[in-house]
């Protein structure tokens, strides 16, 4: 087990090391920062400086090892618009997002596994046609279209819900402010847990061992809950992990849609500003979340099937 | 079904009797059919998987039902400019954010700049004196204007009364005509970003697959670096540092989303290798490229049109997110991400709805249509999974 972590571990770093090696070569393909800084009016005296400042008239290997001993510190540069640490201002709004994608995949796996179940035992039924086909929708409708019909319907038509806006104000917790952004968020992933979970179960229903509780007269619901539900979770967890490391970073949509200042609102803001170390600085961290995220559920995993150790 | 026990015991024992009991003799009759059945078979050439599986995408209606709605996008996209009621690009100030169905009342005049162009002028009543037309303007006003500048020569010419099916957008054009023109952009720009992942997710996969040991590591190291980076923020990264266009965008979502090709060409080169046929390549001393590309990618095709009819979707999808954040194809080109992101404004003045709901309801009908068909694909590939 302990060789094992630390093959992951190692491994997970050499990702990290080619996500900022990757990141290094996408900057450079940027525009000049110096010019962005200071606009177009800047003397060239002025330009220059913030060049030296920020090491831009250093060969390209000097500035990539630079740039590699930074990250390795912890320090993702400066906010290009409010001049503050790239990684404060991140960490600030990380919260936001996580509160959001947590309560998203808690929703969406009991959903998602609860559909994914019923579909695979009346399988080729009314319910299991029509769920497959509105998870199909799912799969189907971008998240920022997704979120403008909720705010269209449940906003402005219906008034049930406030369409934009973050649960903290003054200090007060409205959750109401929660409920349409986290619904939205959710709905692709219960449409692909549910396909998994249910192609999944069909499977492991056809298999000997279910058979075989069959023959023995075991109660249905035991046969369906305990001999082939637990079974047929393993592919399902590995989606539920996917997508929870996904959603961790990936709600921009979602977040500039309705309000939520989290990571990704504050990434749009970041890219309609061409605030590049900020951009830069959320790449790398949403990376480092998604590979931080994985090599716990591999070992997770490796705890439960220990199989998954000699792959 | 829950709480239905006493069925599923039913079945298995009529099974286990079934499985015990001696089979019935056939007449002499009987076995002759069955052995004349046998030949037939035998003899008939046996199809390719391609007729297969077509036979069984055919019987599925999802499937086709969606492979009908995209060759009728397909339709629309090729023929914009013939199909369209209205030029895209045509502003009519006079009527912006016009609701649906909405008639307009127009005089054709012909344009100073460009004699082949013509120029709308919104009317309220118009009527001809002595070779001039006196009309009210929107305002109220009384205009007049010389017939030798109208457009055409007959009254049906220069007057028109065209309707607007989905109402105008803010700039006075014609919503229906930018949507057309817009499946234009989603598919091309679709077509060509997963060409190009189908392109390198082929040749990873098949280099990793094929060659094995620090070759594979490599790459697979790559793919989960790739992998690793959220891809709509590395497609803007890329369409930022390549510059804003419709190539950009191609460029940025191929050389993105080719992840999901690479894994499963090199799954299938891994179980592949391992099989008789290719095997036999070896013992021929064929060149690995022949191998690869002759005896491998065929047998693999199945899984990689699946992946790509996925890819295409999802690049829809990247696409109209893109256009969406203004870092997409760039106006005046319309797209339907750029159309919904000029018009959710509305929705929360509660007017105008439809400047958002007609471009959402086409991606959305674009991309679950393809789906449709790419899930029919699946079934038809390999009918033991289904869904």
């Amino acid at each position: 087990m302990l060789a094992f972590s630390i093959r992951r571990l190692i491994y997970s770093v050499l990702v990290i090391f080619g996500v900022v090696t990757v990141v290094f070569f996408i900057m450079n393909l940027l525009p000049d920062p110096a010019r962005m800084m200071q606009g177009q009016r800047a003397d060239l005296a002025t330009q220059q400086a913030i060049r030296h400042e920020l090491g831009l008239d250093l060969p390209a290997w000097q500035r990539y090892v630079r740039f590699l001993g930074d990250v390795a510190h912890g320090d993702l540069g400066r906010s290009f618009t409010s001049n503050r640490p790239v990684l404060e201002s991140i960490w600030e709004r990380f919260g936001a997002t996580a509160t959001l994608a947590i309560s998203s995949m808690i929703i969406a796996s009991i959903v998602g596994v609860g559909i994914g179940v019923l579909s695979a035992i009346r399988s080729y039924s009314l319910f299991d046609n029509a769920s497959m086909l509105v998870a199909l929708v799912g799969i189907s409708v971008p998240a920022f279209v997704m979120g403008l019909l909720a705010m269209l319907v449940f906003g402005s038509w219906l008034d049930w819900l406030p369409v934009s806006g973050y649960m903290w104000e003054g200090g007060e917790l409205h959750l109401e402010y929660l409920v349409l952004p986290m619904l939205v968020l959710a709905f692709r992933p219960v449409s692909i847990i549910a396909r998994v979970t249910r192609s999944s179960m069909l499977e492991v229903m056809s298999s000997d061992y279910v058979r075989t509780a069959k023959a023995k007269g075991a109660p249905w619901k035991s046969i369906v809950y305990k001999h082939a539900l637990r079974n047929a979770l393993n592919p399902v967890v590995t989606t539920v992990s996917a997508w929870l490391a996904g959603l961790l970073v990936g709600t921009y949509f979602i977040e500039y849609i309705f309000d939520w200042p989290g990571i990704g609102l504050q990434a749009v803001d970041a890219i309609s500003r061409s605030d590049f170390p900020l951009i830069q600085g959320t790449v790398i961290f949403s990376a480092l979340i998604f590979v931080v995220v994985n090599f716990i559920v591999d070992l997770i995993y490796a705890r439960l099937d220990p199989r998954v150790k000699l792959g | 079904m829950i709480g239905n026990e006493p069925a599923a015991v039913e079945e298995v024992r009529e099974e286990l009797l079934a499985r015990a009991s001696v089979p019935p003799r056939l007449t002499k009759e009987e076995t002759d059919r069955r052995r004349a059945e046998n030949e037939l078979v035998l003899q008939a050439t046996p199809h390719s998987l391609w007729y297969y599986s077509w036979r069984r995408l055919k019987r599925n209606r999802l499937a086709m039902a969606g492979l009908v709605i995209t060759l009728i996008l397909i339709i629309v996209a090729v023929f914009a400019s013939e199909l369209a009621p209205f030029d895209p690009d045509m502003q009519v100030l006079e009527y912006s954010t016009e609701p649906i169905g909405f008639h307009g009342n127009v005089l054709l005049t012909k344009s100073q700049v460009d004699l082949s162009q013509t120029i709308p002028i919104p009317i309220g009543e118009y009527r001809i004196q002595n070779n001039r037309v006196i009309y009210t303007t929107d305002d109220g006003r009384d205009k007049s204007i010389a017939l030798s500048l109208l457009a055409g020569n007959r009254e049906s010419d220069w007057h028109k009364t065209p309707i607007y099916y989905f109402g105008t957008d803010r700039y006075g054009r014609d919503v229906l005509s930018r949507l057309m023109y817009g499946a234009r952009v989603s598919l091309t720009v679709a077509f060509f970003a997963e060409l190009c992942s189908l392109v390198i997710g082929v040749l990873l996969g098949s280099i990793a697959g094929f060659y094995r040991g620090w070759v594979d590591d490599g790459i697979m190291w790559f793919t989960n670096v790739v992998w690793s980076i959220p891809s709509l923020l590395l497609i803007i990264a890329f369409s930022i540092a390549l510059g804003l266009g419709m190539w950009q965008t191609i460029v940025a979502i191929g050389i993105t989303e080719w992840v999901d090709m690479a894994r499963i060409v090199r799954g299938q080169f891994f179980a592949l290798r391992e099989t008789e046929y290719v095997e036999a390549t070896k013992a021929l001393g064929l060149k690995n490229m022949r191998t690869i590309f002759r005896h491998i990618l065929p047998n693999s095709l199945g899984p990689i049109i699946v992946i790509a009819t996925a890819g295409f979707a999802n690049a829809i999808i990247y696409e109209a997110s893109l256009s969406f954040l203004g870092l997409g194809v760039q106006p005046p080109t319309s797209t339907w991400g750029q159309m919904i992101h000029d018009g959710y404004g509305f929705i929360a003045a509660g007017s105008n709805w439809g400047l958002t709901l007609f471009p959402a309801l086409a991606i959305m009908l674009a991309v679950f249509a393809f789906n449709l068909f790419g899930d029919g694909l699946r079934d038809a590939f390999d009918p033991k999974l289904k869904r």
